[in-house]
């Protein structure tokens, strides 16, 4: 957690102020057309890719917001929402 | 010893003497003496053991690169002497000696390390496998340094800041200082750490002149009484980084000194900028018997006279690779020390001025010439010297061995920050070759050694830092860059490591006792990176983490041919750079805890506080463990429990409903305004997360209580489950601004009639019902719940009224015999009932179905797309999950089994959640979650209990609830 994550609403700090949310899979999917395997998956498991991922944070110690940001987990370091490597 | 005391540069005060003990005899340092220099001053030249093979060691550097002078401090062992200050009564012993350091039984170890070649643990005690238990004892015993006993407390006091920062500088030399400067100019906070105990680095002992003519100590301590005077940068002392990590995050820790409130306090800095000025250690060179007392560094003999006025021998010989090393012959030469001889590995390229200084006082230098071995038993008493082709040979008699290669920058922290480092051939550095954003280096760590050059190049780094954080410095920028090019560029370094001798008894780390020949066995084994060696061989994982070998062992192996790719490559660096007390860690310890608004008045009831979370709470009001007295008042007469515990909160807006929707199973469009919804929230598993109340306050306004360890998540998890839909609500946690009060008992109605005007009975306020009215014109939010299984109301009273309230109650109700009771009697009535608390009958697979709460789910609301949902559906009839059902004793005289004990025929099939005495039913009663297959009325259940020895309690499962199932009690 050693590094900074930029809320939207108070801005870059430290992130130890956050709690993390998992992986960005998107609103919840209608569960009347899925098995209880394929919902458990959508529960449960994460891509765990290298690499950039949209991921969610909660500024637990501040002003309690959900928000997304793009974390690259090989260097563990914030990217910016408009650079290249984004787009998955 | 006399000490030197008329020596500007000296950071004692000779006339302040402290009295210490070491071992059994009573020394006297000074002010300002570390325990390493006290210990020198009185004589001591053998401080410890070495881990393996115990030899002497003694004081070879002064900065703690190595563990020679590992002493025990006031009985905390490993103290580095070299970076502890002296303080009066302190009480030091050597360790890893005996009987003492100067004659160690363990001594003819050094014969037999022929016997422990490189790897010796991996590859000779491994094989038999049978060996191995008889061999760990006796490793256990010969490794390791210093002993501490399993129940050690580590004494003083311990502090931690996270003070804020703009830039952070690491090391307080003529670089960081000039950095730290150039930042505050701009009026940035600057935070700079200094491991030394004063500032200054490698200048501010040195009577040496820089280029204006002004001695290095004066130009370096107008630079210090700059910084200290600067009311931007905020200085540690005596403070080693631990560690630096993306982002600016850097950690240290200082250790504290009258008048300091602490004796050691962790700090943590993130900055928007680092600046690394940690500037050089000296690189050893190694020869046979490299490390044996009587050898030091060019730096810790020149310190030891012009900081601390210690001379560090009578006779010396040098052999030295860099112009420091001159400057400390020719300065301990005019200090009073005899200078036998100085051998200079390098040909050319020696300082002028120098050079003339050693000539004019007759002090023989020989070029190309180096120290090959070093001869005594205990200490240094003669060295022989070889010349450039190895052939000529001198042996001189001396007490003192000045031995040092050159230079190796201190790159830890610039690594750790996520620098690359490459070899450059010119400085025989390892120099960063990329930088990342916003980390900078700067001083002697770059090469350069002149004065003017390392102040410079600090200023511009602090320029850079100012620049980062939007400061336009372009043009001082600029300004430094040429300034920079005009003074004297890195200074040529030599890439000489090992004398030319045998290697056997060179020892290339000292913590380890790992020698070069060490290095060449593991290469011989087929391993050519220093990585591996470094583990395979044990070279530099010690406590002086790496301080010695750190860039020798790089350098050796890339000189021996075995590196694969022809380039030197350093280590990997890990934190920590200075061994850290976990107590330092640990920090001050606060314990945060939350006291209820009634906490005062349930002590001086006779309360038995417990911790449960957060909360103080009362466990039980009377020396009965099981309470009995409190129980029968709330069954009989009245009882009142201090709830206010509990998660409150209100959330209000037009799609507030949505939102309870969402995250309560139950429907919540149909909420009356004057009923209480009981309810439960699950998780996308269906798995039981919390349960409580919802009324309906106002229109789009809403108040809902949560089970007291959920309060704190609550708003967290309910706008996590609402983050893609923009609705429009507001949350707010009130838990702390109300507090509860279970009023409980049949004469419940009759106390709470007496306290207000409202119409409370039965008629106009039912069971499940919701009234707002005033106690004393207090506002009172009321619900008639029955958790206890009596008639109840649940009174939630501004905080700040609470104790007024109670107050009213237990005067009202003094006729009735009403009491406090506590978080036991209500385990109790509640458990008679089976009404369920979350974490004690359900744990983390436990779904609302399998707790038998399964009427709270409204199976036809897809439209809230309620979390759990889903998994509720599908696990409605899911065979083979555990089912919670309530249980009485085969034998109703059996001992209460205890909570948690296992429910086994041949398998575990189950556990009890919880058991108890009822008063009420004169029997025992439980609830447990058991196998589906166990769960019918009627099967036997075999309780297994820690210690029984095989015997088996019987239980039978029974119809739930025990207490009154019509629920007459509740409505009455």
């Amino acid at each position: 957690m050693a590094f900074t994550i930029t809320c939207p609403i108070c801005g870059p700090r430290s992130g130890y102020e956050f709690r993390y949310g998992g992986e960005d899979k998107g609103p919840r999917p209608d569960p009347a057309q899925m098995t209880p395997e394929a919902w458990c998956d959508y529960v449960h498991m994460t891509d765990s890719r290298p690499g950039v991922q949209k991921e969610w944070w909660y500024h637990r110690a501040g002003c309690g917001t959900w928000f997304t940001i793009y974390r690259d987990t090989t260097t563990n370091l914030e990217v910016a929402p408009d650079s290249p490597e984004t787009v998955a | 010893m006399i000490r030197l005391n008329h020596l500007p540069t000296l950071r004692i005060k000779p006339g302040a003497p402290r009295s210490f003990r070491y071992g059994r005899r009573r020394l006297q340092g000074v002010d300002g003496d570390t325990v390493a220099t006290a210990l020198f001053a009185n004589g001591v030249r053998v401080f410890g053991r070495s881990l393996k093979y115990h030899r002497p060691r003694g004081l070879y550097s002064l900065d703690g690169e190595s563990s020679n002078t590992l002493v025990n401090v006031d009985g905390v062992p490993n103290v580095c002497a070299e970076t502890t200050l002296l303080a009066e009564g302190m009480r030091v012993s050597s360790q890893n000696a005996f009987p003492g350091p100067d004659f160690d039984l363990l001594g003819f170890m050094d014969a037999l390390s022929w016997a422990m070649p490189a790897g010796f643990y991996y590859r000779v005690l491994h094989k038999p496998a049978r060996l191995w238990p008889l061999a760990v004892p006796f490793i256990r015993k010969m490794a390791g340094v210093g002993t501490l006993s399993a129940d050690f407390q580590a004494p003083g006091r311990r502090d931690e800041i996270y003070p804020a920062a703009d830039v952070c500088v690491i090391g307080a030399g003529v670089a960081g200082m000039s950095a730290a400067l150039a930042a505050a100019e701009a009026g940035l906070r600057v935070v700079l750490f200094e491991s030394r105990p004063w500032p200054g680095g490698a200048f501010e002992y040195r009577p040496g002149t820089a280029r204006d003519g002004v001695a290095y100590y004066r130009k370096t301590a107008e630079l210090a009484a700059a910084v200290q005077a600067s009311p931007h940068i905020r200085l540690f002392l005596n403070a080693p980084v631990i560690g630096v990590y993306s982002d600016g995050l850097v950690t240290a820790f200082q250790r504290g000194r009258p008048p300091h409130p602490f004796d050691e306090r962790y700090i943590e800095v993130r900055a928007a900028s680092v600046v690394a000025a940690t500037g050089c250690s000296e690189r050893p060179l190694l020869f046979d018997h490299n490390e044996r007392p009587g050898v030091m560094q060019a730096g810790c003999a020149h310190r030891l006279a012009r900081t601390w006025g210690i001379l560090p021998g009578r006779t010396a010989v040098f052999s030295v690779g860099h112009d420091l090393g001159l400057e400390a012959a020719v300065d301990l030469f005019d200090l009073g020390v005899e200078i036998a001889a100085v051998a200079e590995l390098r040909q050319d390229g020696l300082d002028r001025a120098l050079v003339d200084a050693l000539a004019q006082r007759r002090i023989p230098l020989l070029r190309g010439w180096s120290v090959t071995k070093a001869h005594g038993r205990h200490r240094v008493t003669r060295v022989t010297l070889a010349g450039p082709n190895g052939r000529f040979r001198k042996t001189i008699d001396c007490d003192l061995l000045v031995a040092s290669a050159g230079f190796t920058p201190v790159t830890g922290p610039l690594t750790l920050a996520g620098a690359r480092l490459a070899f450059d051939a010119h400085t025989g550095f390892f120099l960063p070759a990329s930088l990342p954003p916003r980390v900078h280096a700067a001083g002697r760590l770059t090469g350069r050694q002149d004065w003017h050059a390392v102040a410079v190049s600090g200023r511009l780094a602090g320029l850079s830092a100012v620049h980062d954080s939007g400061i336009d410095r372009t043009a001082a920028i600029g300004e430094s860059i040429d300034e920079l090019a005009s003074l004297p560029g890195p200074a040529r370094g030599t890439q000489f490591v090992l004398a030319p001798g045998s290697g056997k008894k060179a020892f290339i780390c000292f913590d380890e006792d790992a020698t070069v020949k060490n290095v060449d066995q593991a290469m011989d084994k087929g391993f050519d990176v220093p990585e591996l060696i470094k583990r395979f061989a044990s070279v530099g994982t010690g406590p002086g983490q790496g301080g010695i070998p750190g860039h020798n062992l790089p350098l050796y192996v890339h000189q021996s041919g075995a590196s694969p790719d022809g380039h030197p490559r350093p280590t990997t660096v890990r934190v920590p750079l200075t061994p850290t007390f976990l107590a330092t860690y640990a920090g001050t310890r606060l314990d945060m805890s939350k006291r209820t608004p009634l906490h005062a008045l349930q002590v001086a009831d006779g309360g038995r506080m417990e911790r449960l979370g957060v909360w103080h709470r009362a466990r039980r009001f009377s020396e009965d463990e099981r309470s009995r007295e409190e129980i029968l008042a709330v069954r009989t007469a009245v009882g009142m429990l201090d709830a206010s515990t509990l998660g409150k909160f209100r959330i209000f807006g037009p799609d507030a409903v949505k939102v309870l929707d969402r995250v309560y199973v139950g429907d919540m469009t149909r909420v009356p305004r004057t009923r209480a919804k009981y309810s439960a929230m699950c998780n996308e598993d269906g798995c039981l997360a919390d349960d409580g109340v919802i009324v309906c306050t106002g229109d789009n306004d809403y108040y809902f209580t949560t089970s007291t360890g959920r309060a704190g998540m609550t708003v967290e998890w309910i706008r996590y489950h609402t983050r893609f839909d923009d609705w429009d609500f507001g949350i707010v946690n009130l838990t702390d601004a109300y507090g509860v009060i279970n009023l409980a008992g049949p004469e419940a109605r009759t106390v709470l009639q007496r306290v207000t005007d409202a119409d409370v009975s039965n008629e106009a306020f039912p069971y499940m019902g919701y009234r707002e009215f005033a106690v004393d014109e207090i506002p009172v939010r009321a619900m008639r719940l029955g958790f206890v299984g009596e008639l109840s109301f649940e009174l939630h009273v501004p905080a700040s009224w609470m104790v007024h309230v109670w107050n009213r109650l237990m005067a009202a109700g003094g006729d009735l015999g009403i009491r406090p009771f506590g978080l036991e009697a209500q385990n109790t009535l509640r458990l008679e009932k089976c009404h369920v608390i979350i974490g004690s009958e359900s744990e983390q697979r436990t779904t609302l179905h399998d707790v038998g709460l399964g009427f709270l789910w409204h199976r036809d609301k897809p439209w809230a797309k309620t979390v759990g949902d889903t998994a509720l559906r599908q696990t409605e009839h899911q065979p083979g999950r555990l089912k919670l059902v309530g249980f009485r004793m085969a034998d109703p005289t059996a001992p209460l089994p205890g909570d948690g004990s296992v429910i086994v025929d041949r398998r575990i099939r189950g556990y009890v959640c919880t058991a108890r005495y009822s008063f009420t039913l004169k029997e025992p009663v439980g609830l447990a979650l058991v196998d589906d297959a166990l769960s019918a009325e009627g099967s036997s259940l075999a309780i297994h209990e820690d210690g029984c020895g095989g015997r088996l309690a019987r239980a039978v499962v029974t119809e739930t609830p025990f207490y009154d199932p019509e629920g007459l009690r509740l409505r009455m």
